[in-house]
């Protein structure tokens, strides 16, 4: 598949501050790509320098294969569906969607045929004359879509786009988003710092961090596979600490020894070791080599949550088998679920 | 108590405000010649006063200095008001700060500054200089007519026009313009209202030859006052009635308008 969007070497920084240092991205057509990462860390400048409303002091944007850096916002094929909706409030409803075909000089016909299959899209039929203002938050984002979406664009830029919803109609919009992309058939930059959304939606995740991109995969792989500490904590929850490498495929902390599936690091090297919550087995505590005492037990609705006090470290488990404070228990970890990444500055233990 | 409070306040303000104009036009209606004697209804000052070319000639030229001065003013305060808006947070509040001096400065020193400055320049007092003093004393109050419209303006959604096509004129026009339409109305209509009521710059700045109603009602009562006087002010107080019912209606009417408008 040949890649719609290209960032190449893109460089922005505001008043000397760097916001995006030297990103590469290379986005396939038809994608559903999610920028994710904490609130600052250059989204949004990120799908503002695609959109055209940033330009960047380095570095060249490429739409399908040709420069566009020096192209002005209203050239550029893309549209964006802002973070607040950015409505006009002026306009009812028809004429909002009606906008961009309006300004093309679309004859009014088709403007009509094609504002009608806009709405049926996303289940606005009969709000044609309604005031944007009287529209609920999930209306209003609609009508957003829809008017973004009426250009027939090839790429749709989504900012943040159910941040403003509550969490039950965000669940019933990610559906529907997911739908709108399908049917349409277009390449989806969806920008979101909610992890949960970015892994139910994407093809494509990129994990951003203080304008650097951390990892770049599908959702399996940046949940299994984090890349460095930052990804593996921000992607859910994680147990995250030093160990050694004592060579391919063994690894030790907490005094121990682990086989894991890892290699590559070289021979006695410290290194992170990831695992997540879900990934640990409770056996009663003559079972086991790494023994631990439950601290605290929090009741989760599908899970059980224990936090397992070891001699060096404090695990979070996930585990439907509950546990009273003050047990002692082993924990059982298989190979497979044992995460080595490179290790960084900053990290636990 | 607040009642009787509210109820006093509004006595007082209709017997200080309203009282005089009321007694004003009353007599222009009179008969005689007295200000005092109420000796019967006639329309003949009304009658002379149209007949009289000089106050004709003032009335032509304070319409017509006023309607350019604030149609200028308005599109320079307007355009100024977005360049602000632009600016970052402590240029913004130094040039609103420069901006609000015109405003409280006493009109007085407005005037003769405005002289001065002309006079340096070997400029003739008259035509020109009015209108032009008319345009710089318009301006912030235009801007500060439109200032806080724009203020409430979402930014997203200039750039949610640019991003469905339009050109960065037309996504003014389209998304910014009918937003802060309110602002300029009434800025230009203050511009207005001030150009038609400006007694003392227009005066400082007037030379010989120009006469505005201010300062033909100022230097013809030193000399006779008669009650075409009275029907002047008559007609005047009617000519801002007008303006204030003007400036309430176009609201209601652009409402209905861009509704329909088309791109
Ligand atoms: N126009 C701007 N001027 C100055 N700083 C900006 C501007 N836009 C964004 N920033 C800064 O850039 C950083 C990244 O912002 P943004 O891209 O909006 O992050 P995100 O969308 O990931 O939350 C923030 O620290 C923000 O303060
Ligand atoms: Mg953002």
């Amino acid at each position: 598949m040949k890649n719609i969007i290209e960032l190449k070497d893109i460089h922005v920084s505001f008043d000397g501050e760097v916001i995006l240092d030297h990103f590469n991205l290379a986005i396939k057509d038809k994608e559903f790509v999610t920028l994710l990462g904490p609130s600052g860390c250059g989204k949004t400048t990120t799908l503002r320098t695609i959109a055209g409303f940033v330009q960047p002091q380095e570095g060249r944007v490429l739409f399908e294969g040709q420069d566009i850096s020096k192209l002005p916002a209203h050239k550029r094929q893309v549209n964006t569906v802002f973070q607040r909706y950015a409505l006009f409030p002026h306009y009812n409803v028809y004429e909002n969607i009606a906008f961009g075909l309006r300004i093309s000089k679309t004859p009014e016909e088709e403007i009509e045929k094609r504002v009608k299959e806009m709405l049926a899209l996303v289940n606005l039929k009969g709000y044609e004359k309604r005031n944007v203002s009287s529209l609920s938050g999930g209306q209003q984002q609609r009508v957003a879509i829809a008017r973004a979406l009426v250009n027939n664009p090839k790429v749709l830029l989504l900012d943040e786009p159910l941040g403003a919803l509550d969490l039950k109609l965000r669940k019933g919009m990610q559906n529907e988003l997911l739908r709108i992309q399908r049917q349409m058939g277009i390449t989806f930059i969806y920008v979101t710092h909610d992890q949960e959304e970015a892994l139910t939606m994407s093809d494509t995740v990129v994990v951003m961090k203080d304008g650097l991109i951390q990892q770049i995969g599908t959702p399996e792989d940046i949940y299994n596979e984090p890349a460095n500490p930052f990804v593996a904590d921000f992607i859910g929850e994680s147990n995250i600490f030093g160990g050694k490498m004592i060579r391919d495929y063994l690894v030790e902390f907490e005094g121990i020894e682990f086989p894991c599936v890892d290699a590559g690091f070289g021979e006695n090297v410290a290194v992170d070791v990831v695992v997540r919550p879900e990934d640990i087995e409770i056996l009663d505590a003559q079972d086991g080599m790494l023994c631990g005492t439950v601290e605290t037990v929090t009741f989760k609705g599908v899970h059980y949550e224990m936090m397992v006090r070891s001699d060096r470290f404090l695990w979070k488990i996930h585990s439907i088998k509950c546990r009273e404070p003050g047990d002692k228990i082993a924990m059982k970890i298989i190979p497979e679920y044992i995460h080595i990444m490179k290790k960084e500055a900053g990290t636990v233990n | 108590m607040r009642k009787f409070f509210e109820k006093s306040y509004m006595a007082l303000i209709f017997g200080f405000l309203y009282l005089p104009i009321a007694y004003l036009i009353f007599f222009s209606f009179n008969e005689g010649k007295s200000k005092v004697i109420f000796s019967g209804f006639t329309l003949k000052n009304y009658v002379n006063l149209f007949r009289d070319e000089e106050i004709m000639q003032a009335l032509l030229n304070t319409l017509i200095i006023a309607a350019i001065a604030s149609v200028v003013a308005t599109v320079i305060g307007t355009m100024a008001a977005i360049g602000i808006q632009r600016l970052r947070k402590w240029q913004r509040n130094a040039v609103m700060n420069v901006t609000y001096i015109p405003v409280l400065n006493p009109d007085i020193i407005t005037g003769v500054s405005l002289m001065l400055l002309f006079s340096i320049f070997g400029i003739t007092l008259g035509y020109g200089p009015v209108l032009l003093a008319h345009i710089t004393f318009n301006i912030p109050y235009v801007i500060l007519a439109v200032m806080p419209k724009l203020r409430q303006v979402d930014s997203s959604i200039y750039e949610a026009a640019l991003d469905l096509g339009a050109s960065p004129a037309l996504a003014f026009r389209k998304a910014i313009l009918p937003q802060i339409m309110p602002g300029i109305i009434s800025g230009f209509m203050m511009a207005l209202t001030l150009s038609v009521d400006d007694f003392v710059i227009t005066f400082f700045l007037k030379g010989v030859e120009v006469e505005t109603l201010a300062t033909m009602i100022y230097s013809t009562t030193k000399v006779r006052i008669d009650l075409s006087m009275n029907a002047l002010c008559g007609v005047m107080v009617l000519v801002v009635l007008i303006i204030l019912i003007l400036a309430n209606l176009p609201q209601k009417k652009s409402g209905n308008k861009k509704r329909e408008e088309r791109i």
